[in-house]
């Protein structure tokens, strides 16, 4: 039995190390810490109406009353699975994905890693990511977001099972948020 | 230079200023924007009284209502006392907009309600002269709804003239209509405004070069053997592949070619086919084997068959676009359905998609290009297959194959009248002073 503070580690190792597979463009290792039923979704936030009934409560502020998930009857900006982020990373060593020939460079920050609810098979975590972007011939990019994840404990590693990225633009000005999160 | 130079008589050039000059920009505000339809929204964003979704006329912003009256309004958001947004959410539903500077309060329809100041006075100012900014034109067809500033301006369906009936190819084969799902996504992007609409209308010609990294090569073969390029009136167009009779519903059916569709499975697959298999009678035979690629509809509207998303291109500075996008899906699927068929647009387009990066990589590049110094003697070639667009017996307009860039010819000369037909009264650029080489 681990203790909650090797557990932490362990899990902050990996996600360090999977921030560096995804800097270093080494997309189809990353892709080797997904398990092949991941749903990887990017929620759309939207600047909403508040709601008069409910001033004076934390409800009326809520994040969630600005994200349109996979849940609802909004539009996500990604609901994707397995297939969808390997044909990212396939497009990646092509030739002729021009928006990264040549590629972007990037830095990734994770934070705030908090380790939400331990079952034996399956640990849900917070954390938070700054990413630097900069793509040739064009302006420097700070991208800003939380990710919401089910890890998965596999052979005494981890598989990411399911991934909600939350951005935290009121516009979106960044030149795309298809990347990896 | 003049502005007729902007665009050669034939359109086979177009000058890289027409793309990056402040000055062209004003002209576009005055001799375009203010003057035609322009799209605010889809009446399925606004079912019931009080309903709004926020909106632009280029860079104004609107408010897109349903009046207790159950009718459609749309007005200009600004207050009328001191000019701030009096509506600060991008949608929702609400008896009343309230000023945040002095509490001025307006009814969804755009009336003033209440001056709070007002019983401090003796002298009450005249409420009913006092209302946002009515657009004086709103129509709709097929529910969707478009403004114009210009009360004297046409109908909508003239306007829209025989773009209809490639819309229809793809509205009328759904029983209920179609539906806009949910907010639209909405990005920035360094470019001029009218390069992601020439994409859409009819520039399908970058697909197998720009996409080769994701489009298949069989998807751009059908494209060349039964690709098809049609202006029904200059400044909209619409491509699309015309199947040959008998095509199996797989390789014809709306919807098909999405992510959606192909990881659904076959309860996805067999709803589409229902679909596909009313489409004869609902549109005719012809147009039951239209397999569409993208429309544009002039100036700024775009739609996407193929990945289903209706766009808008709203202009902010002759540099920078606000790209505005909505998944469309069949108003009466069952929602499970529906969920699954806004990915076939979110997969490959929007801020996300994994075709649009390259879009609005080329976008801002294309910027970059026309923004340069010592170049403006060689304009952009817009001349491939001139003069070979011809009529067809079964489809309006003119037809070409896609490779044709007359779309862009058609676009660009309605374009130019439009500049010139203001710049003659506008004190922008007298008569005696037209632009000169030297001024752009």
């Amino acid at each position: 039995m681990i203790s909650d503070i090797e557990r932490q580690y362990a899990i902050e190792q990996f996600y360090y190390r999977e921030a560096r597979l995804l800097d270093g463009r080494q997309y189809q290792q990353w892709l080797s810490l997904v398990s092949e039923s991941i749903r990887y979704v990017m929620p759309a936030r939207v600047n909403a109406l508040v709601n008069n009934r409910q001033r004076g409560e934390e409800a009326m502020i809520a994040i969630d009353n600005e994200l349109e998930g996979s849940d609802g009857l909004g539009c996500p900006i990604r609901e994707e699975g397995y297939a969808h982020l390997f044909v990212r990373v396939d497009r990646a060593y092509k030739m002729n994905s021009w928006a990264d020939n040549p590629p972007a460079r990037t830095r990734r920050i994770i934070g705030n890693v908090e380790l939400l609810e331990c079952g034996d098979e399956s640990i849900r975590v917070r954390s938070n990511f700054h990413l630097f972007f900069s793509r040739p011939g064009s302006d420097n990019f700070i991208y800003s977001g939380q990710r919401n994840d089910q890890l998965l404990m596999i052979d005494g590693g981890f598989k990411i099972a399911d991934r909600e990225v939350i951005m935290d633009y009121a516009n979106i000005d960044v030149p795309t948020l298809g990347l990896i999160f | 230079m003049n502005i007729s130079d902007l665009v050669s008589d034939d359109a086979a050039y177009v000058s890289r200023k027409a793309w990056t000059d402040q000055r062209v920009y004003e002209l576009e505000k005055k001799g375009i924007f203010a003057k035609v339809w322009l799209f605010l929204g889809h009446e399925s964003q606004i079912k019931k009284p009080g309903d709004f979704v926020q909106a632009y006329m280029c860079e104004t912003p609107i408010i897109l209502a349903r009046g207790e009256d159950h009718k459609i309004y749309a007005s200009i958001n600004s207050c009328s006392h001191r000019g701030l947004p009096v509506c600060r959410a991008d949608h929702g539903n609400t008896k009343r907009f309230l000023c945040p500077y002095h509490n001025w309060s307006y009814s969804v329809d755009g009336s003033l309600v209440a001056i709070p100041q007002e019983k401090l006075l003796t002298n009450k100012p005249d409420k009913s002269l006092l209302g946002l900014k009515a657009v004086p034109r709103v129509e709709s067809w097929r529910g969707m709804i478009f403004g114009c500033l210009d009360e004297s301006v046409e109908s909508l369906e003239s306007y829209l003239g025989d773009m209809r009936f490639y819309l229809d190819a793809f509205f009328e084969r759904f029983d209920d209509g179609i539906e806009f799902i949910g907010a639209p996504h909405r990005w920035t992007i360094n470019a001029n405004w009218k390069l992601p609409m020439e994409n859409q209308l009819g520039d399908v010609n970058h697909g197998p070069f720009l996409h080769s990294a994701v489009i298949p090569a069989e998807a751009n073969e059908e494209i060349f053997s039964v690709g098809w390029s049609a202006v029904p009136e200059p400044g909209h167009g619409a491509t699309f592949r015309l199947m040959p009779e008998g095509t199996e519903y797989a390789q014809v059916a709306w919807g098909m070619e999405g992510m959606g569709a192909i990881l659904g499975g076959a309860e996805i697959q067999e709803y589409l086919f229902e679909i596909q298999a009313k489409a004869a009678e609902r549109v005719g035979g012809i147009r039951s084997r239209m397999k569409g690629l993208t429309y544009g509809i002039y100036p700024n509207l775009s739609f996407l068959w193929s990945n289903t998303s209706f766009k808008v291109s709203h202009p902010r500075g002759p540099n920078k676009v606000e790209y505005w996008s909505w998944a469309v899906v069949p108003a009466d699927a069952p929602n499970a359905i529906k969920k699954i068929l806004r990915t076939n647009y979110s997969s490959f387009f929007g801020p996300g998609g994994i075709l649009e990066q390259e879009d609005s990589e080329a976008w801002m590049q294309q910027y970059l290009g026309s923004n340069i110094d010592f170049a403006d003697d060689k304009p952009y070639f817009y001349g491939l297959g001139l003069g070979e667009e011809k009529p067809h017996p079964d489809l309006p307009g003119m037809l070409s194959v896609t490779a044709n860039e007359y779309y862009a010819r058609a676009f660009f000369l309605r374009w130019r009248s439009a500049l010139e037909a203001v710049n003659d009264c506008c004190d922008l650029i007298t008569s005696t002073k037209q632009l000169s080489v030297d001024d752009l």
